[in-house]
């Protein structure tokens, strides 16, 4: 039964909170917990709160150039942010494409990943950025691959009594990088069917993700080595039929297994063409 | 202990408020029940339909998916504190010239959404209004009305400029 609330306004201060009592849970835009909440679904023993912790809200540019999203930092915020991102602009496309205005609002990138829904925009637009979740515990911080951080369905590397306090972008080494997320959704605002992050860098490197076609955001080394070679529609199709090998997808209300394997290589396709075209203004 | 009530000072339409609220009560809850402002609706309660649109810090959020004892200090507005306001008074005359609701359970959400894509974008086109709206669900109308009453709106708010 829910029973204690604690609003800390440091990460020192939630993070002794929750290395207390293992049944304490972090809450931070609330977005999917209290939803959840109201659904009966869980019943943690106490909420800690991080909505007062200041050092873990809003985006910066490190003093090595990476950029640190703090975990507290809503959709909206990172849809709207106008620091140059290079290939990790696939990011800030993700942010933008999560929902609608008002959950914007609230969800955080923090909230987001620590629940680690398959279906969710973040994960594979982190995993083809090559971001590193910043975690904290009582015994300090430590950082991890987004590549290595998702585990299962809604596992993650956290261990109990640790919490995500920021993801670092890496720094964009060439302004003329670019990253998109493109998404197959029944309707605007739904969870994707699918989806696919890739992010091109200033030397021909492309990188891509896959989401919602399985436990978590899926890679593939030899996909990404054909695709920063060629792209033509040859190699986009063979790299496509590599990251179909490794989908695990759900038969569910978003669409079959089957339809989900389909949509990877086409969604490719458009996500490799559509990075490739320089944009006015999106950097 | 849950069930047990936290005393609470919550800022509603610009007044500091005095509430009691258990660890599981929501916004909503606290709007509706203790203070009567049923403008909100309760929807889902999942955060799907949109019914419950308030302001927190004037951007627009989901009653149903705020705990109250998370909202001490936030600046909450709900459509009962919007009314008097001259955007808002000519939205709600453009969605009662256009027909744009039938039941009109989701209009309250609808209104505190175009009003906060209004102050954002003054001269919005059919889709930027649709993308504001899409977190608002609507079962009667097919949505038509409310988009042209939204676009009506934002062009007399236009002829008519309004301080905030």
């Amino acid at each position: 039964m829910l029973q204690g609330f604690y609003r800390p306004r440091t990460v020192a201060e939630a993070a002794t909170l929750l290395a207390g009592d293992p049944d304490a849970k972090p809450i931070a835009g609330g977005a999917t917990l209290v939803a959840m909440l109201n659904a009966r679904v869980i019943e943690p023993a106490a909420l800690v709160s991080l909505a007062a912790i200041d050092e873990i809200k809003g985006i910066s540019v490190m003093a090595d150039g990476r950029l640190r999203i703090g975990a507290f930092t809503r959709h909206s915020e990172t849809a709207e942010c106008t620091l140059p991102m290079g290939a990790s602009a696939v990011v800030r496309h993700a942010a933008s494409e999560i929902a609608n205005a008002t959950v914007r609002n609230m969800g955080t990138i923090g909230g987001s990943i620590a629940f680690a829904d398959p279906a969710l925009d973040y994960p594979p637009a982190l995993v083809a950025a090559g971001a590193e979740i910043e975690i904290a515990s009582t015994q300090g911080t430590r950082h991890v691959a987004a590549a290595e951080f998702f585990l299962d369905w809604y596992v993650t590397a956290l261990e109990p009594g640790e919490l995500v306090t920021a993801v670092l972008l890496p720094a964009p080494p060439d302004a003329s990088g670019r990253g998109v997320y493109i998404k197959h959704a029944r309707v605007a605002g739904d969870y994707a069917t699918a989806s696919v992050a890739a992010c091109l860098h200033a030397d021909g490197t492309l990188r891509v993700a896959v989401g919602a076609c399985g436990p978590v955001p899926i890679t593939d080394d030899t996909a990404n080595a054909l695709l920063s070679g060629d792209r033509s529609d040859a190699t986009i199709r063979r790299a496509g039929e590599l990251l179909v090998q490794h989908a695990d997808p759900l038969d569910d209300v978003r669409g079959s297994a089957d339809f989900r394997r389909q949509l990877i290589p086409r969604l490719l396709l458009r996500a490799v063409r559509s990075v490739e075209v320089p944009a006015g203004g999106r950097s | 202990m849950s069930l047990s009530k936290h005393a609470l000072t919550l800022s509603v339409n610009g007044s500091p408020t005095e509430v009691r609220a258990g660890l599981h009560d929501t916004l909503l809850t606290v709007l509706r029940d203790q203070l009567q402002c049923t403008a909100a609706k309760r929807g889902c309660n999942q955060g799907v339909c949109g019914a419950c649109t308030i302001l927190v810090d004037d951007r627009p959020a989901r009653a149903c998916l705020s705990l109250a004892v998370n909202s001490e200090g936030a600046d909450i507005r709900t459509l009962e504190g919007l009314n008097d306001q001259p955007d808002m008074r000519l939205l709600q005359q453009a969605f009662a010239k256009a027909g744009a609701f039938q039941c009109g359970f989701c209009t309250p959400g609808m209104l505190v959404s175009a009003q906060a894509l209004l102050r954002g974008k003054p001269a919005p086109d059919a889709q930027d209004v649709r993308k504001a709206l899409s977190g608002n669900l609507c079962r009667c109308t097919g949505y038509t009305r409310i988009v042209s009453a939204v676009l009506d709106a934002a062009a007399m708010i236009r002829k008519e400029p309004v301080a905030p």
